[in-house]
C-alpha cells in the first residue's frame, strides 16, 4: 500500500492543528508541543509504511515530485532532526508559542527538498525551509538572537535570489522545469553553464560550503539552542538532499561541469572549517565551524559522483546528525539559563556530571571520526566513495580535514576532564525530553559504530541510482 | 569464540568500574586482568583459536580474529603487563583511571588478534583514546600537552593509513577480487609500483609513529616523561610493540616488493634511529628518559630485524618484541617505585640507594641487565637473531648494531651505578614491600624462563611467520 505523499500531508495537517492548539490554549501551551511530536511520529510511521511498499518509486504531479527510497530516507532523517530540536527545546519558556509550529513548517520544507524533481518545487522547498528558520533564529527577539535572525534573513534572501536567477537561466536554456528531463546536450551552453553555476552556488550557500559559509557561525551562535541544532542537522540534510537530486538527476551525464569544482570546494571546506573550529572559544561557534567542515565531507559524496558517493553521503548524515543532537543537548543542559557556553565553562564537567562528560565525549569522538562511533563508519564510507571514483585527492583532503578537526574536538574534552579551579557550581538539571534525545543519540552513535550493517543496507537500497556506476 | 571472551572480560570489567563504588575500582581491575591472564593461559592450549563473523557484509568486512604464532605471545605480553600495571597502580587513582586502563586492555587484544585490516584499524585507533585520557587526567599541565601530542601525532599517521587501508581494498576490488579487507587476501596483490610505494609509506609512517621509530618519535619524550609509571610501562611495553607488529602483520605480506626496493634506505634510517636513541640515552640526566631513549634505540633494533628481510631477522624481531616488552615494562615500574620513594628522577640527586633498599636494587639490576642484552636473559637471544639476520643481508649494519649494544650497556649501567652504588649520599629509602615483590617475582621469573628457553616462543612463531611471508617467499622475498 502506498501512501506516497502522506508523510508530507500529515505534516501539513499537523501544522494547522498545532496552530489551532496554540490559539485555543492561549499563548504558550504544552499541547502544541505534544501535537507537534504526534505529527512527527505519525509522519514517521507513514514513512516506514511507505518504505515497505512495492509501488515505489512513483512520480507525481507531472514529474514535479518523485517519491522513492531516497526521499523516504531523507524524510526519516529530517523527522529525527525535527523531533530532536522539538524535544531539546521542549516547553522552554524562552521560546515563543510559535516554536512547534515553525519547527513543523521547516520540517515540511526539508521533506519537500527530499522529493523535489522540479525547479519550482525546489524553490518552494528552500523557502519553506528558510522562512520558518529566519523567524526561529530571531525568536529570542532582542540582542544576539535578533541579530542572527536578521543576518540569516538578509543573506538567505540574497542566496535565494541567486538560486532563482540560476533556475531561471536553466529554464531558459533548456525549456523544462523537471530535473530528469534536462538534457544538457541540447541546451544553450553559456546560458546553461551560468544557470548551473548560480543554482549550485545558491544551494551550497544553504549547505554552508566555504566560501559561502560566512553567515553560519554568527547565525548558529545567536540563535536559540534548539534552533541551532535544527539548522545544523535538518538544514544540512535538506540542502544535501536537494543538491544530490539536482546534480545526480539533472546533470549526471555532465559531471565534468560540476564535479571538479565541487571537489575543490569540498577539500577547501573540510580544511578551512576544521582550521577555524580550532580557534573557537565558544562551543556553539565551534560546532558551527564543525558543521561547515561536515558540509565539506558531505560534498565529497556528491563530487565523487558514483553510487558509493550517494550512499556514503546519505549514511554520513545520520551519524553527523546524531552527534550534533547529542552535543547540543549537552550544551543545553550545561548552559541552563544561558544561551551559549564557552570552552572554559566546561572545565570540570567530568566531576560535576560524569555522565554528561561521557556523552559529550561520545559526540565529539564521533564528529572526529574515531572508530566504534558512527562518525568513523561514515568517514570510512566517504573515503571508499572517493577512492572508488579514482579521486585520492578527495580522500586525502578528507583525512587532513579530520586530523585538524580532531584537535578542535578534543580541546573541549580536555577541559571537561580537568579539575575546576575551586567553586563547585550548582548541579545540572536534566530535562526529561532533552535527556531522551541525548541518550538515544549517544546510544545510536555507538550502535552505528559497532554494528552499522543494517543502516548500510538501508542507504544502499535507497541510493541505488542505476545510471551511476 | 575464546578470543571474544578474552576481549569481553576487560570490557565487562571496564563497565563494572563505572557502576561499582570508587573504592573497589582497583580490585575490579585486578580481578579482571587476572581473569584475562588465566584466559590467556587457556589460549596457549588451543592452537589457532579464532573467530570469523560477518561484520559489514556490504563492504566485505569480517570480524576476523586469530591467535597465531605472531599474535599469541604479544597477547600474552599484554595480559601479563596489564596485570602487573594494575597491581602497581595507585589504589586511589580513581574509577576513570581503571576504566581507561581496562578499555585499553580490551582494544589491545582486538588489535593483536585482528587479521582483517578494517578490524585492525578500528582497534588501532580506538586505543589512542584511553591512552589520551590516561595521559591527560593523571598528570599536570605538561601532561595535557603530552596527551595532545600523542593523539595528534598518532592520528596524523593513522588517518593516512586509513586511506591506505581503503585503497588496498578498492584496488583489490578493481583487480576483480571483490571488496575485502582480509590481510591474507590482500597480500600478493598486483598494484602499480607508484601507488604501491605511496601506500607503503602511508602504512610505514603510521606504524613508525606508534612504535616510535626515529625520526617520528616526537610524542615520546613528553608522553613517557609525564605519564605515571604503570601507564609508561604499558605504552612502552605493549603499545610500542603494536607499531612493529603492524609492520610484521600487515606490511610484510602486502608490500614485500617495496621492502626490497627501499631496503637500504630503511636500514639507514633505522640505524640512524638506533644510534640516535643510544646517544640521547647517554646524555639524559633523568633516569626515566634514559630508559625511554634506550627503548627508542631498541625499537630501531626491532625495525632493523624486519628490514633485514631475512627469516631469522624477522624471527628475532618477533621474539625480541615480547622479551623487550616484559623487561622494559618491568624496568619502568621499578623506576616508578624508585621515583615514589625518592621524589626525584634526576640521576645526580641519588646515590648509594642499594644500602637501604637492596631488594629494589636487585630488581633494578635485573631489568637493567635484561634490557642491555645479557646472555641468558631474553634480550640477548632477540638481538642475536636480529644481528644474524643483518649479517646475512647487509653486514655493515650488523657491525653498527653490535657497536650500539655496547653503548646500551654503557647508558644502562651508568644509571644503575649512579643511583644504586657509591657512597650513600641521599637519605635512606624504604625497600620493596612484600606485596610489590609478589608481582615482581613472577615477572622476573617469566623473563628468565623465556631467556633460557627462547625456543618456546620461536618454535611457535616460525610457522606463522612463514605463513605471513608466504607470498613474499613466492616472489623471492626473504632468504
Amino acid at each position: 500500500m502506498t501512501y506516497a505523499l502522506w508523510p508530507e500531508y500529515s505534516v501539513v495537517i499537523g501544522v494547522f492543528v498545532t496552530m489551532i492548539a496554540v490559539m485555543v490554549f492561549n499563548r504558550r501551551s504544552i499541547q502544541a508541543y505534544w501535537v507537534g511530536l504526534a505529527t512527527i511520529v505519525v509522519s514517521g510511521i507513514i514513512t516506514i509504511a511507505d518504505w515497505s511498499s512495492k509501488s515505489l518509486p512513483v512520480a507525481l504531479y507531472g514529474h514535479a515530485v518523485t517519491v522513492d527510497a531516497f526521499s523516504l530516507v531523507v524524510n526519516g532523517l529530517v523527522l529525527v532532526a525535527a523531533a530532536g530540536a522539538l524535544m531539546i527545546g521542549w516547553n522552554d519558556k524562552r521560546y515563543g508559542p510559535d516554536f512547534p509550529v515553525l519547527v513543523l513548517l521547516a520540517l515540511l520544507g526539508m521533506m519537500v527538498l527530499g522529493l523535489a524533481n522540479n525547479f519550482v518545487v525546489l524553490f518552494i522547498g528552500i523557502e519553506l525551509l528558510s522562512l520558518p528558520l529566519y523567524i526561529l533564529a530571531a525568536s529570542r527577539g532582542t540582542g544576539e538572537s535578533g541579530e542572527a535572525g536578521l543576518k540569516y534573513l538578509l543573506l538567505g534572501a540574497f542566496s535565494s535570489g541567486i538560486l532563482l536567477f540560476g533556475l531561471a537561466l536553466l529554464y531558459g536554456a533548456s525549456g523544462t522545469l523537471v530535473f530528469t528531463h534536462l538534457d544538457p546536450a541540447h541546451m544553450i551552453l553559456p546560458l546553461a553553464g551560468a544557470g548551473l553555476a548560480l543554482t549550485v552556488v545558491g544551494l551550497v550557500f544553504k549547505l554552508g560550503i566555504v566560501p559561502f559559509h560566512m553567515w553560519i557561525p554568527d547565525v548558529y551562535e545567536g540563535s536559540p539552542l534548539p534552533v541551532t541544532t535544527y539548522m545544523a542537522f535538518g538544514t544540512k540534510v535538506g540542502a544535501a538532499a536537494i543538491l544530490m537530486r539536482f546534480l545526480f538527476f539533472g546533470f549526471s551525464l555532465d559531471a565534468g561541469w560540476w564535479g571538479p569544482a565541487l571537489g575543490y570546494l569540498a577539500v577547501l571546506t573540510m580544511v578551512v572549517g576544521n582550521l577555524l573550529a580550532l580557534a573557537q572559544k565558544d562551543l556553539k561557534r565551534l560546532l558551527a565551524y564543525s558543521g561547515i567542515a561536515n558540509a565539506g565531507y558531505l560534498l565529497v559524496g556528491i563530487s565523487a559522483h558514483n553510487m558509493f558517493g550517494a550512499r556514503a553521503l546519505l549514511f554520513y548524515l545520520l551519524p553527523y546528525g546524531l552527534a550534533v543532537l547529542a552535543a547540543f543537548a549537552v550544551i543545553q543542559f550545561v548552559a541552563g539559563e544561558r544561551d551559549s557556553l564557552s570552552l572554559d565553562d566546561l572545565t570540570g564537567l567530568a566531576y560535576r556530571s560524569p555522565w554528561l562528560a561521557a556523552f559529550l565525549t561520545v559526540a565529539m569522538l564521533s564528529l572526529a571520526g574515531i572508530p566504534l562511533t558512527g562518525g568513523f563508519v561514515g568517514k570510512f564510507y566517504l573515503i571508499q566513495a572517493a577512492l572508488f571514483a579514482n579521486q585520492p585527492g578527495l580522500a586525502i583532503g578528507l583525512v587532513v580535514g579530520a586530523m585538524v578537526g580532531l584537535a578542535a574536538y578534543v580541546r573541549p574534552l580536555q577541559r571537561a576532564f580537568s579539575k575546576a579551579a575551586g567553586e563547585s557550581s550548582e548541579p545540572i538539571r536534566w530535562p526529561v525530553a532533552g535527556s531522551i534525545v541525548l541518550v538515544v543519540a549517544v546510544v545510536a552513535t555507538i550502535g552505528l559504530g559497532v554494528y552499522p550493517a543494517p543502516v548500510v543496507h538501508i542507504v544502499n537500497h535507497s541510493a541505488a541510482f542505476y545510471w551511476l556506476h | 569464540m575464546f578470543l571474544v571472551w578474552l576481549m569481553a572480560v576487560p570490557l565487562a570489567g571496564a563497565i563494572a568500574t563505572l557502576i561499582a563504588p570508587k573504592e573497589v575500582s582497583k580490585a575490579i581491575a585486578a580481578i579482571t586482568s587476572l581473569v584475562g591472564l588465566v584466559g590467556y593461559a587457556g589460549l596457549l592450549f588451543i592452537s589457532r583459536a579464532g573467530i570469523d563473523w560477518a561484520w559489514i557484509p556490504q563492504w566485505g568486512i569480517r570480524f576476523h580474529l586469530v591467535s597465531d604464532g605472531l599474535s599469541l605471545f604479544l597477547l600474552g605480553l599484554s595480559a601479563v603487563l596489564f596485570v602487573v600495571a594494575v597491581f602497581a597502580s595507585d589504589a586511589h587513582a580513581g574509577r576513570a583511571y581503571y576504566f581507561w586502563l581496562l578499555v585499553l586492555s580490551f582494544s589491545v587484544v582486538g588489535l593483536f588478534a585482528a587479521v582483517d585490516l578494517f578490524v585492525f584499524y578500528v582497534f588501532w585507533e580506538v586505543l589512542l583514546i584511553p591512552v589520551f585520557f590516561l595521559l591527560t587526567g593523571w598528570s599536570g599541565e605538561r601532561g595535557k600537552k603530552a596527551a595532545m601530542k600523542w593523539l595528534i601525532m598518532n592520528l596524523v599517521g593513522s588517518f593516512f593509513m586509513l586511506v591506505g587501508v581503503v585503497a588496498l581494498a578498492v584496488i583489490h576490488n578493481q583487480n576483480g577480487g571483490g571488496l575485502t579487507f582480509e590481510i591474507s587476501q590482500l597480500s600478493g596483490m598486483s598494484m602499480s609500483a607508484g601507488v604501491a610505494s605511496w601506500l607503503f609509506f602511508a602504512f610505514l609512517v603510521a606504524f613508525a609513529i606508534k612504535a616510535p621509530l626515529w625520526p617520528l618519535h616526537g610524542w615520546m619524550p613528553d608522553a613517557y616523561g609525564e605519564s605515571p609509571a604503570p601507564v609508561t610501562a604499558i605504552i612502552s611495553g605493549v603499545l610500542s610493540k603494536a607499531g612493529i607488529y603492524g609492520i610484521l602483520r600487515v606490511m610484510i605480506p602486502i608490500f614485500m616488493p617495496q621492502f626490497r626496493e627501499y631496503q637500504t634506505l630503511l636500514l639507514i634510517v633505522a640505524t640512524a634511529g638506533l644510534v640516535y636513541g643510544a646517544l640521547m640515552a647517554l646524555r639524559q640526566q633523568d633516569m626515566k628518559m634514559v630508559t625511554a631513549y634506550g627503548s627508542l634505540s631498541h625499537m630501531a633494533m626491532m625495525a632493523l630485524g624486519i628490514f633485514s628481510l631475512t627469516s631469522v631477522g624477522l624471527l628475532g624481531t618477533t621474539f625480541y618484541m615480547v622479551a623487550h616488552g616484559l623487561m622494559v615494562g618491568g624496568l619502568f615500574l621499578v623506576l616508578g617505585m624508585l621515583e615514589n620513594r625518592t621524589g626525584t628522577r634526576t640521576i645526580q640527586d641519588m646515590a648509594g640507594l642499594n644500602r637501604s633498599a637492596p631488594r629494589l636494587a636487585a630488581y633494578f639490576l635485573f631489568f637493567v641487565l635484561g634490557t642491555l642484552g645479557l646472555p641468558g636473559l631474553p634480550g640477548f637471544a632477540g638481538e642475536y637473531m636480529i644481528i644474524q639476520g643483518l649479517i646475512a643481508s647487509h653486514v655493515v649494519f650488523a657491525v653498527i648494531a653490535g657497536f650500539i649494544l655496547i653503548v646500551a650497556a654503557w647508558y644502562m649501567l651508568r644509571v644503575f651505578q649512579a643511583v644504586m652504588q657509591g657512597p650513600a649520599r641521599t637519605t635512606a629509602i624504604k625497600d620493596l614491600w612484600s606485596r610489590q615483590v609478589a608481582w615482581l617475582v613472577p615477572l622476573a621469573g617469566l623473563v628468565i624462563l623465556i631467556g633460557i628457553w627462547p625456543a618456546g616462543i620461536t618454535a611457535h612463531a616460525v610457522p606463522s611467520l612463514y605463513h605471513a611471508m608466504h607470498f613474499a617467499l613466492g616472489k623471492g622475498g626473504v632468504h
